[in-house]
């Protein structure tokens, strides 16, 4: 996959579960400052990468996920590109 | 006002009647975690025997060996699923949510997720549930947050109360989706056909309150959803029932109900050691007890069971921690009530149908 592709999902994920703005839904936006998410939308996140990506995340990896950038860049060292 | 005919107070059958005078003929299953609440898993079990009939199969997860010590030979309409661990009070709800996949909590959600039941109730660790609600029953689409919705025995008939402890803080949007979900809750839960809304705040006017409650009241005006806005209310209007849905953010609903249970419990303490004072009060008490019963009855928790988490796919009902068999039961017919209703598809409807405008 590329990195465009994983955006692209992520960003789905993001609409889709977590009603967030599409619009707001970069590269640079941080979770929780800029899409308003709390603890537990990135405890769903987290475990919805790990469904539709098929990769595991600890909770330890996930506390580094800050921003969407990270988000993908995680699963881009994780998925066969 | 409908049904009150000039009383003082209804009972809560005004609203809890319908919800075991079935008027489908659905089967519908409700999982139940039988190892959370005070009382558990006795009084979950003996709760579960009162409500399992054959419209209302009740499957009680948690330790099969415990719990089928406490059935009865030949119970019908109900069974037992296996689940080991219990999520304990103290824990943080997200992390046991996502890592306790053996607790009655998480099992039950998932059977609900899976479509093996339709709606579940658990009197256990409240964050726990609304967690693990989240994770894998999922908000309905649309959704922002999902809201506790509770059931307050006002004067003279019960209001609707959300959120009374989900979210701490809220956004105007959130505000402004509880009253929607509130509305909803209160035509196919409650029964009453059109229901008054209210926005807690400390004042009428609608400059009154944080930013976010005024941004909210301009919101909630706006909105062609929400049939009969009433405009701001204050604390004290909520017994005094001037509105049938009272909206707020979690952190305000939590602390006002746990003001109003305790200022309850407090005035009939009084009431009580003023009737045992002597010979004479004790008369008195003797001649009113019967409608002073009448009266407890109405305040009586158990008999609305719990509260309903709204928003999410399917009815999750969050029983009081410390319920007994018959708050268990009624916990249990108002997820019935919810999964039959019309609950759902109105709030799929109405939060999934447009984008929010602000």
């Amino acid at each position: 996959m590329t990195r465009e592709e994983v955006f692209e999902r992520v960003k789905e994920i993001l609409v889709e579960t977590l009603s967030v703005d599409e619009d707001k839904v970069t590269m640079e936006a941080r979770f929780q400052e800029d899409l308003e998410t709390d603890s537990l939308d990135l405890v769903e996140l987290v475990m919805t990468m790990e469904e539709k990506f098929g990769i595991k995340i600890t909770d330890e990896e996930a506390a580094e996920i800050k921003t969407v950038g990270d988000a993908v860049d995680f699963v881009m060292t994780r998925v066969d590109a | 006002m409908r049904g009150t005919q000039g009383k003082p107070y209804v009972s809560p059958h005004w609203v809890t009647d319908a919800w075991s005078a079935f008027t489908d003929d659905r089967v519908v299953r409700v999982a139940v975690d039988a190892v959370g609440g005070d009382n558990a898993p006795d009084e979950v079990v003996k709760g579960a025997l009162a409500a399992a009939g054959p419209q209302l199969n009740v499957v009680l997860v948690g330790d099969e060996p415990r719990v089928r010590a406490l059935l009865p030979p030949g119970a019908a309409h109900l069974s037992v699923v296996h689940a080991p661990d219990v999520i304990g009070p103290g824990e943080e709800p997200a992390t046991a949510a996502r890592t306790k996949t053996g607790s009655g909590i998480v099992v039950g959600l998932r059977m609900v997720q899976e479509g093996a039941a339709d709606a579940f109730v658990s009197a256990g660790n409240t964050g726990a549930v609304v967690a693990a609600s989240v994770l894998y029953v999922r908000r309905i689409p649309g959704v922002k947050r999902p809201a506790i919705c509770t059931i307050m025995p006002a004067m003279p008939a019960p209001v609707a109360f959300l959120d009374v402890g989900a979210n701490a803080e809220c956004r105007p949007e959130f505000l402004r989706q509880f009253a929607i979900m509130g509305q909803a809750f209160a035509r196919e839960v409650m029964g009453i056909p059109e229901p008054t809304i209210g926005l807690l705040s400390i004042g009428e006017e609608p400059s009154k309150g944080t930013p976010e409650v005024v941004e909210a009241h301009r919101l909630i005006a706006d909105d062609e959803r929400i049939a009969r806005f009433r405009g701001n209310v204050e604390g004290r209007d909520i017994m005094n029932r001037l509105v049938d849905v009272v909206v707020a953010d979690g952190f305000t609903g939590n602390v006002c109900l746990k003001t109003i249970e305790g200022s309850a419990r407090a005035i009939l303490g009084a009431l009580r050691a003023t009737v045992m004072l002597n010979a004479k009060t004790k008369l008195g008490g003797l001649l009113i007890r019967k409608d002073l019963q009448v009266l407890k009855d109405a305040l009586n928790p158990e008999e609305f069971g719990g509260a309903l988490l709204v928003g999410m796919n399917a009815p999750v009902v969050i029983a009081h921690g410390n319920s007994r068999a018959r708050g268990i039961a009624q916990a249990i017919r108002m997820g019935r009530r919810g999964a039959v209703s019309g609950l759902l598809p109105t709030i799929a409807r109405e939060l999934g149908a447009r984008p929010e405008a602000v």
